[in-house]
């Protein structure tokens, strides 16, 4: 079916085809009918043949002159005539038709017919991603560079051409449109039956929300994730089965609390969840005492609480004085001081406490506060400890020049949650695990972790022992062979040597195996987290997908597969099974 | 009445009369083929069918398609003419004319189909 900004394209062009063709007919007539003369001063006259290739050449101004013979007064006149209306009339048609073509609804049309092609090119499970801001942008770095397929929409044209130039591992096809817009989203592929997951993460909670019941309703089966900052869309959409819902300000008071109560989990779950193969965040450790905490809107009421739930002592600074009233309402008996001010500073800072204070928290929703308020109580406090939010992208380095010890992007943490969520369910239990282990026991696996790994974040993946995904373990298991965890972290190379990777979980029926022994034997169907370098997860895949690397790690005998191998060694097929057990 | 399917129409018809009126005559005697007729329906039949540009009904195209075959046969037939009178050595035949003719009896029938289309819309029509 032809498209409908194409036919409308044709219809306008009409016009100026039919001015080219007629007058290209007329003048070729003209040259046809006037008479002329040939080298030898004899009557000729031009055919159709050549009249048409001299009125192409003049009407296109290529000109090649007077060919084949000189021409008479007559026809001179004529070709004047000619050269005036054709000229014009072809450049008046062509400059007409590549107007049309450059029209912003025939190009949009052309980049939907782009699109949609190469939506209809992926053959694999692909995530529809809503929204590409900060976080989306995030999301899709991470999924893309592990291979995973994404589509993204977004209403923004600026936010689509950021998408275009970006380089990622697989390629991204984008669409301008309103995602609120049922239509446009099934256009963008929802109801396609590879897409695995719909990702709401637009900045608008009422468009998140749109996103999530139209998904709901058009493909009620595939997950979906939406971002939303109000606890009544949060309860909305819960009400219709979403699958999950994130909350930006809880998930990063979640991160908050972590960093405050367990600084070892907080460390293994930056090391877990973070970019592969990035520079190593560095442990951190908060002493007791006095904390200064700046910004109290949304998100620093969730921080002020946890910290009270500490029983730390905490001097809130914030510029709007109706949130001081809002805090005393809420915390009557609390003695806490309530300071108005910017918190950038000397003189509110000084009187907040920053010389005796042990920590500050910049968490103000401008990134320039931020960074001023840390840059000032630096000067008063050499041995301050610093939490900073980040809230835009773009300020990335400058957070990082300022040495706060924690630096906390929202858009991130959240991107990381979602990610993980998709790529990795089995970290998130073994997190939720992680939370119910003493200090200690965390301490010795973030010490056995790096001993592990090299100084870039690693790679954490999960290989579940069926037979699909691990075929030769698969294989080998049913056949009655046992199979612990130390044989298939040999290396695959040179079986001697132990590849760098630490077994996290193994998630066995609904038991949960932490930090699984090596001589722990494996059994059909266990999901088995693992944690390594780059390589490791290859070859742990390789032990899993192919029979001879597993045969070979194990020190068991290897059988030829093809019959001329089997022959030459002798090996029929009734002793191939036998050698198999 | 609708001066532009008036004009829409004019064009089509002329484009199936001028043909057959080329197409008319001996097969083989270039006598009875005129040249500038063969140009007239060429020039004719182009502008018919930009004219039947960007139509989205079944019948749009339809019109659309029979209308390319035609220039398809006719401007074939345009292009053996040329190159047998001034590529080769022999000039316009007997045989040659033939083919001519026979190509131009293609856009005859192709034509012939366009007017019917035509006809059988207007008559469906209601008023």
């Amino acid at each position: 079916m032809i498209n409908p900004a194409t036919s409308l394209i044709l219809r306008q062009m009409r016009a100026p085809l039919i001015v080219i063709v007629t007058v290209f007919s007329i003048a070729t007539l003209g040259m046809v009918i006037i008479p002329g003369v040939d080298e030898n001063g004899q009557p000729w006259r031009m055919d159709f043949f050549h009249a048409l290739y001299f009125v192409s050449f003049t009407a296109t101004t290529i000109g090649f002159g007077e060919i084949p013979y000189t021409l008479t007064d007559a026809q001179r006149i004529w070709v004047l005539i000619t050269i005036f209306f054709s000229v014009f009339g072809w450049f008046y048609a062509l400059s007409k038709i590549v107007s049309l073509v450059q029209t912003p609804i025939f190009k949009k049309a052309v980049i939907h017919a782009n699109f949609r092609r190469n939506l209809e090119q992926i053959n694999q499970g692909f995530y529809l991603i809503c929204g590409y801001g900060e976080t989306g942008q995030d999301l899709v770095e991470g999924l893309a560079n592990k291979e995973k397929r994404c589509v993204v929409i977004d209403n923004n044209p600026d936010a689509i051409e950021t998408l275009e130039i970006q380089d990622y591992l697989s390629y991204v096809p984008g669409l301008e449109a309103d995602a609120k817009n049922p239509s446009q989203l099934e256009y963008a592929g929802l109801t396609h039956p590879l897409c695995q997951g719909i990702i709401a993460v637009t900045d608008s909670d009422s468009c998140n929300l749109k996103i999530a019941i139209t998904s709901k309703l058009l493909h009620p089966h595939i997950p979906v994730i939406v971002r939303s900052e109000h606890h009544d869309y949060e309860e909305n959409m819960k009400s219709f089965d979403t699958d999950h819902t994130i909350n930006p300000y809880d998930t990063f008071a979640l991160s908050f609390a972590m960093a405050m109560k367990s600084p070892a989990l907080y460390l293994l779950n930056e090391w877990l969840t973070g970019v592969p193969d990035t520079t190593l965040s560095a442990p951190v450790v908060f002493r007791s005492g006095h904390w200064v905490l700046c910004g109290y809107g949304r998100l620093g009421k969730r921080l002020f609480e946890i910290l009270r739930q500490l029983n730390l002592s905490v001097t809130i600074i914030d510029t709007i004085p109706a949130l001081k009233d809002e805090f005393h309402l809420s915390y009557p008996d609390d003695k806490t001081r309530f300071i108005i001010g910017t918190g950038t500073d000397a003189d509110t800072l000084i009187k907040a406490g920053i010389e005796y204070a042990v920590g500050l928290v910049a968490g103000s929703d401008n990134d320039s506060n931020n960074l001023s308020t840390i840059m000032t109580a630096q000067m008063h406090n050499k041995i301050l400890s610093i939490i900073a939010r980040q809230n835009e992208m773009i300020n990335k380095d400058l957070f990082i020049a300022s040495k706060a010890d924690v630096i906390m992007h929202p858009s991130e943490i959240v991107a990381r949650r979602i990610r993980t969520l998709l790529d990795n369910p089995l970290l998130l239990d073994f997190l939720q695990e992680c939370y119910q282990q003493t200090n200690e026991w965390i301490n010795i696996t973030v010490s056995s972790l790096s001993g592990s790994i090299n100084e870039l974040t690693p790679h954490c993946w999960t290989n579940t022992l069926n037979e699909v995904d691990a075929p030769a373990v698969h294989s080998a298991l049913s056949k009655g062979r046992k199979i612990t965890l130390k044989q298939i972290l040999k290396s695959p190379m040179q079986r001697h040597q132990i590849i760098c990777c630490l077994p996290l979980m193994i998630q066995r029926k609904s038991e949960n195996i932490l930090l699984p022994d090596n001589s722990e034997a494996l059994e059909v169907g266990d999901k088995i987290l693992f944690c390594g370098i780059r390589q490791a997860e290859t070859h742990v895949e390789q032990c899993m997908l192919d029979i001879h690397t597993l045969n070979y790690v194990m020190s068991f005998k290897n059988t030829p597969d093809s019959f001329l191998g089997r022959v030459l060694t002798g090996n029929t097929r009734q002793k191939r099974r036998t050698d198999d057990r | 009445m609708n001066l532009e399917k008036v004009i829409f129409s004019f064009f089509m018809i002329l484009a199936l009369t001028l043909n057959f009126g080329f197409f008319y005559g001996d097969v083989h005697n270039p006598d009875h083929h005129n040249v500038y007729e063969l140009y007239a329906v060429i020039v004719i039949n182009l502008i018919a069918t930009i004219m039947k540009f960007g139509d989205r009904s079944q019948l749009g195209a339809m019109l659309l398609a029979t209308s390319l075959v035609a220039n398809v046969q006719l401007i074939s037939a345009a292009i053996v003419w040329a190159v047998a009178e001034h590529v080769g050595t022999a000039g316009v035949t007997e045989a040659t004319m033939a083919t001519i003719v026979s190509l131009s009896g293609g856009a005859v029938l192709a034509n012939i189909i366009s007017v019917v289309l035509l006809t059988l819309e207007a008559s469906m029509l209601r008023h």
